[in-house]
């Protein structure tokens, strides 16, 4: 009796002692899971703009550094000399024209951007009267007070977001010359480190698609900057000969919007409009300021001569999928999403198709051969 | 008694490394590479290892390139009309198979499986399309050599098919060189 009641006591206690540390060591897990993963994301938060920057300029520059590699100069050495002209043509540029004045710039913009986006309420807020006069059911919709507390907190974020921002520059202007160096020179091994771990049976099958996804993909970006380089030239000429303000910032804005395609361009012309008609009025150089944006810039650059040029028709994406990246792309990073957000959706894109142009050819052949296998 | 694993792969690999410009000088093929362009060859090849009878292609497969036996037996074979294999060839180590597929997509004719354990090095289209952009030198050498062996592969065959020419039209006497 006292030796049964013994054992299950005994039993209780390793029952006992089991689920404690079953239970515990769950828990344990879960939460350095969930620590580990957050330590992660911290770790990894500032990393994603410059290895994305580095891998554009890493591929910009692959060309280049293949060019002098043909001549027999080792690769390492060929990156180094690229890297020592890049920064001798900066250095040349500044000491030509000076340093551009940033600082004044900045100090402007922030004295202007509350004028301009009031004259925008104002006019927004004449158009809404109009319509409520038509359509009297949107009444009570007020679009001014959004947009002023939007302007509000635009110029909020913009007065403490800049010297944080220049200390993120400064990051990012050493970081990415180190990425991208290192991204440069040993890609390819990493790569071939990667594919090699593929079973024997898919090796080549893996090979094949990586040349053919690497091949769009380098093009597919270095088309899509080319592009945004071009258009941000364009429009800055453009507006340089008008006596309109910020010309420098204006096309950069459109060059960057302009990597997001159907919705990109017209956000970039939105600021570069509204500075037109706040400071110079509806007048010829306004009209003229339309041209350049709309009918220069984007019909007859982009759309007849830079697009059939630099972009294969591979990387087109459905309208409702540019959207749907916009949507996701801010949701996960903001900004910085909704612009890189299309250009990821059409890697993927890219990706996909590649794989599965590989695929439909593999069935072909192997029909095509197991009919004439028999036949033989 | 037994060292310890890690190092041994370490300084294993090592000394791969150190044979493989060795080997490749041995292949035919490749026999006319200076010792650079060898170095530069051994970048290019991927050292595939297969256990004894593993499928290294089937007949029918998307062929993107071609390989050189380092180590082992490779056996060639195809399929007949009744879905029974025969043996094409048995390749042991400096031969080479699959060569077809380097030029164009093409579906691979025969099938090959390695029937003992071998390495095999592997050449394949898309790396030498890439090195012909960055290294064009030494990979046209690299090519000019693969062209040399093909040449002489079908200037045998067509001396064969003359030879089975011959004997088809005079059974009696066989011709001989």
């Amino acid at each position: 009796m006292s030796d049964s009641t013994g054992f299950r006591r005994a039993q209780v206690a390793v029952m006992y002692l089991v689920l404690t540390t079953a239970i515990a060591s769950g828990i344990a897990i879960y939460s350095s899971a969930t620590t580990f993963t957050s330590l992660l994301q911290t770790a990894t938060a500032g990393l994603f703009l410059p290895i994305l920057l580095a891998l554009i300029v890493a591929f910009m520059l692959e060309p280049l550094v293949s060019l002098i590699e043909n001549r027999g100069v080792h690769r390492t050495f060929a990156i180094f000399i690229i890297y020592l002209l890049f920064s001798a043509a900066v250095i040349l540029l500044l000491l030509l024209i000076g340093p551009p004045n940033w600082r004044g710039m900045m100090q402007a913009l922030k004295a202007d951007v509350p004028r301009y986006i009031s004259f925008a309420i104002v006019y927004l807020t004449g158009l809404l009267e109009l319509a409520q006069q038509h359509f009297p059911f949107i009444a009570h919709y007020n679009l001014g007070d959004h947009l002023r507390n939007f302007s509000q907190e635009l110029i909020g974020a913009i007065l403490v977001q800049t010297p944080r921002s220049a200390m993120r520059i400064g990051s990012l202007l050493i970081l990415v010359p180190l990425f991208s160096f290192f991204f440069l020179r040993d890609s390819r091994r990493i790569m071939r480190g990667l594919i090699s771990l593929t079973p024997n049976r898919y090796f080549e099958m893996v090979l094949d698609i990586y040349a053919h996804v690497s091949w769009q993909l380098s093009h597919f970006i270095r088309g899509r900057v080319i592009e945004a380089i071009i258009i941000g030239l364009v429009v800055w000429v453009g507006l340089a000969l008008t006596d309109i303000r910020y010309a420098p910032i204006l096309a950069v804005v459109a060059g960057i919007t302009n990597l997001v395609p159907y919705v990109g361009p017209i956000f970039g012309m939105l600021p570069g409009i509204t500075i037109a008609l706040v400071d110079l009025g509806v007048g010829p150089q306004f009209w003229w300021i339309l041209c350049v944006y709309i009918l220069i810039a984007q019909i007859i650059v982009d759309n007849m001569i830079l697009i059939p040029i630099l972009i294969s028709k591979v990387s087109n994406l459905h309208p409702l999928w540019v959207i749907l990246a916009i949507i996701m792309g801010g949701k996960l990073y903001g900004i910085l999403g909704m612009i890189i957000g299309v250009p990821i959706a059409s890697i993927i894109n890219i990706i996909i198709l590649e794989i599965r142009q590989y695929r439909r050819t593999f069935n072909l052949y192997n029909r095509y051969f197991s009919s004439r296998g028999k036949m033989l | 008694m037994n060292p310890n694993p890690f190092w041994q792969n370490i300084f294993r690999n090592q000394a791969n490394k150190q044979t493989l410009a060795y080997f490749l000088s041995q292949v035919p093929m490749f026999s006319k590479l200076s010792r650079r362009e060898l170095k530069f060859l051994e970048k290019i090849v991927h050292i595939r290892n297969f256990e004894a009878d593993e499928m290294i292609f089937s007949a029918g497969d998307i062929g993107s390139g071609m390989y050189i036996i380092r180590s082992g037996q490779v056996q060639i074979f195809s399929i007949d009309t009744n879905g029974k294999e025969v043996e094409q060839a048995i390749l042991e180590p400096g031969d080479f198979f699959g060569e077809v597929a380097l030029t164009g997509t093409r579906p691979r004719t025969a099938g090959a499986r390695a029937t003992t354990a071998s390495s095999l090095m592997g050449l394949f289209r898309s790396d030498i399309l890439e090195a012909t952009l960055r290294h064009p030198a030494p990979t046209a050498k690299i090519l000019f050599g693969l062209n040399r062996v093909l040449a002489d592969r079908l200037h045998q065959c067509s001396q064969q098919l003359e030879l089975l020419q011959a004997g088809a039209t005079t059974p009696e006497e066989p011709h001989n060189e």
